[in-house]
């Protein structure tokens, strides 16, 4: 494989080779789940309930997902979802810059002090209960901004995107300002073109925050309308215990429609992971880089 | 929020190397980093701050037409409720068998994940591998317990389908029966958490001096002694830092994973004091009551993290510190 492995000791080359099958084994761990759940979900309904399909479909069959998207209560969930996770995410990258472009300058009154109270939130809060309470204060609760006004900013992300903001080289921010440029004029022609690794990398955070994030929907919101994708599926969830003996004969009644609930939710689980697994691994490249320069010891 | 809006200009006046003047000065020239700052600074103090204020709460009778401050004190009531409810003692010792497998047992996978993956020399392989196995911490909660529910359903299950074909019980029904909840509990937390947790360990293994392993090389030590003598020392504070970071949940882990994986049949086991606030905090309406509790939580974990930092200083010798 490489020269390394040439010349090693045995007991060496035995640990090399070892490491690399262990490896392969966790990505096949990994990726059985995932594939044995959409075998079910690209599989007949009522023939998947009699078990034995592992990682390929024996009845193929598209309709799952047909019913899925023929549900109108899913569709406004998807509403719901993709609204908050393009304007929640945007939103939150665009603030969280701005925020972190004033945090970089250590020697500027108040920064110091700042810092420190927006890192404290990282050990210490009031819990889930008072922060209810807050929502209800400020009337966010029931309404379509309680998913993207609480979630704009985290420590975590400022900290990450402060620090790679301090890496890039003062001197052309100095020579933009001889040249009349004002800060925010600074912050989106240099420091944001030059941020793109640890932006995306904040974007994806933000993103897939926002679109896996089921806990909002299900405790803050109980206007059915307002509920996320997650939500719906995490209440299908729950509820399957005492609702799968109905739903599922409902389902199989009805003639000529061989989806079940099970089956159905196999779809909706694999709606739900496709977005996700598509577009990260564009990202991934950017991961390392803008992780390691704003990670320790921020 | 006033009391924000002033304390730059405020707290800053104790800096004493600007006179008053020229820190107005500074402020003026900065306004728009100010700006910039200012929304960011009224949301923690809206999202994380008033929430700290409302923990008066967990010492007040709630009132719905009071709010968060109002209603009369009860002192220490819903503590003394807390410690006296039959279940207490359970709910702790779950909470922390729960924190001890994800925070302490979980801990030295992904260092060692990042250790094997270092030893890649592929490239290709290696980023296929690290795709793969970041992919799950990317998926929501929601979705992994689905996914469990399913691989783990008695009878049509593949679990239990393999189980059947090398002659095994295969009806075995594992999210109902207790005894199973925190190997499946551990199992799908490290399935999930593995590959992004690996990721700082590599990041800190790639910033190591390669003429360190060049010169181990010429005297002739072994890869173990490599990695026993220059991989793992090298990595030591990224480790020190995640760990007291890690520790200040211990009490606060599962929320979401125990929620969604609680069933009838093993919440003797997954049920722990996150889940016990939603339910009786926020389902049952027990506001004072679930806040006391989100207190006790709170204040444990932040001992935690303290304790732990003022550890680690101190045998590392200021080698690894938050603060």
């Amino acid at each position: 494989m490489d020269k390394a492995v040439g010349n090693a000791p045995l007991n060496e080359r035995i640990a090399i080779v070892i490491n690399y099958m262990l490896l392969v084994v966790l990505c096949l761990v990994i990726l059985m789940p995932l594939v044995n759940i959409l075998a079910l979900s690209l599989n007949d309904g009522k023939d998947a309930s009699l078990g034995g399909i592992a990682f390929w479909p024996r009845v193929f069959s598209v309709s799952n997902y047909i019913e899925v998207f023929k549900n109108p209560a899913v569709l406004q969930g998807m509403e719901v979802t993709l609204f908050r996770t393009i304007i929640g995410t945007f939103l939150s990258v665009l603030l969280t810059s701005m925020a972190a472009f004033a945090l970089k300058n250590k020697n500027l009154p108040g920064v110091g002090i700042a810092s420190i109270f927006i890192v404290f939130t990282m050990l210490f809060n009031g819990g889930i209960i008072p922060y209810f309470m807050v929502l209800k204060m400020f009337n966010l609760n029931n309404t379509i901004w309680v998913y993207i006004i609480p979630t704009l900013y985290s420590a975590w992300n400022l900290i990450l995107v402060r620090t790679f903001f301090q890496s890039i080289d003062q001197s052309m921010e100095e020579s933009a300002k001889i040249d009349g440029a004002h800060d925010f004029q600074v912050l989106f022609r240099i420091y944001i073109p030059l941020s793109m690794p640890v932006l995306s990398v904040i974007c994806l955070f933000n993103g897939v925050m926002h679109w896996n994030d089921w806990f909002s929907g299900a405790f803050y919101v109980t206007d059915e309308k307002l509920r996320p994708l997650q939500t719906i599926l995490q209440q299908m969830l729950t509820a399957a215990e005492a609702m799968r003996k109905n739903l599922s004969m409902n389902a199989m009644m009805s003639a000529g429609n061989s989806v079940t609930t099970e089956s159905m939710k196999m779809a909706m689980v694999m709606i739900s992971v496709v977005p996700i697994a598509t577009v990260y691994p564009f990202i991934q490249k950017y991961f390392v880089q803008g992780i390691m320069v704003g990670s320790v010891k921020g | 929020m006033q009391a924000e809006l002033d304390s730059v200009p405020k707290k800053s006046t104790k800096s004493k190397k600007a006179s008053s003047a020229g820190l107005w000065k500074t402020i003026v020239v900065n306004r728009y980093l100010y700006l910039m700052l200012l929304p960011c600074l009224i949301f923690f103090v809206i999202f994380s701050y008033l929430p700290m204020a409302g923990l008066v709460m967990a010492f007040k009778e709630f009132r719905f037409n009071a709010g968060m401050f109002g209603g009369p004190w009860v002192g220490l009531r819903y503590f003394k409720l807390f410690f006296s409810y039959p279940d207490a003692t359970q709910l702790i010792l779950n909470t922390f068998i729960v924190g001890f497998l994800k925070i302490i047992v979980y801990f030295p996978f992904p260092i060692l994940l990042a250790l094997m993956l270092n030893e890649v020399r592929s490239k290709r392989f290696k980023s296929i591998t690290q795709t793969i196995s970041y992919l799950p911490y990317f998926l929501s909660w929601v979705v992994v317990a689905a996914f469990t529910n399913k691989i783990l359903a008695p009878d049509d299950g593949i679990f239990n389908q393999f189980m059947a074909a090398l002659g095994g019980d295969g009806s075995i029904f594992y999210m109902m029966d207790g005894h199973y909840f925190y190997l499946i509990m551990f199992l799908t937390y490290l399935w999930k958490n593995i590959g992004w947790g690996s990721i700082i360990y590599l990041a800190s293994m790639a910033g190591i001096d390669p003429t360190l392993y060049e010169a181990a090389e010429m005297d002739g030590a072994s890869k173990w002694r490599k990695i026993w003598h220059i991989t793992l020392p090298s990595i030591r504070p990224t480790i020190a830092i995640l760990f007291i970071l890690d520790i200040g949940s211990l009490l606060t882990t599962g929320y979401e994973q125990n929620y969604l994986l609680r069933t009838a049949g093993n919440s003797d086991y997954s049920d722990i004091l996150d889940t016990y606030v939603l339910r009786v905090g926020m389902m049952q309406g027990q506001y004072g009551y679930g806040a006391a509790v989100g207190l006790l939580q709170g204040l444990v974990g932040l001992i935690l993290v303290v304790v732990t930092n003022y550890l680690v200083k101190r045998f590392s010798k200021n080698e690894a510190s938050l603060w």
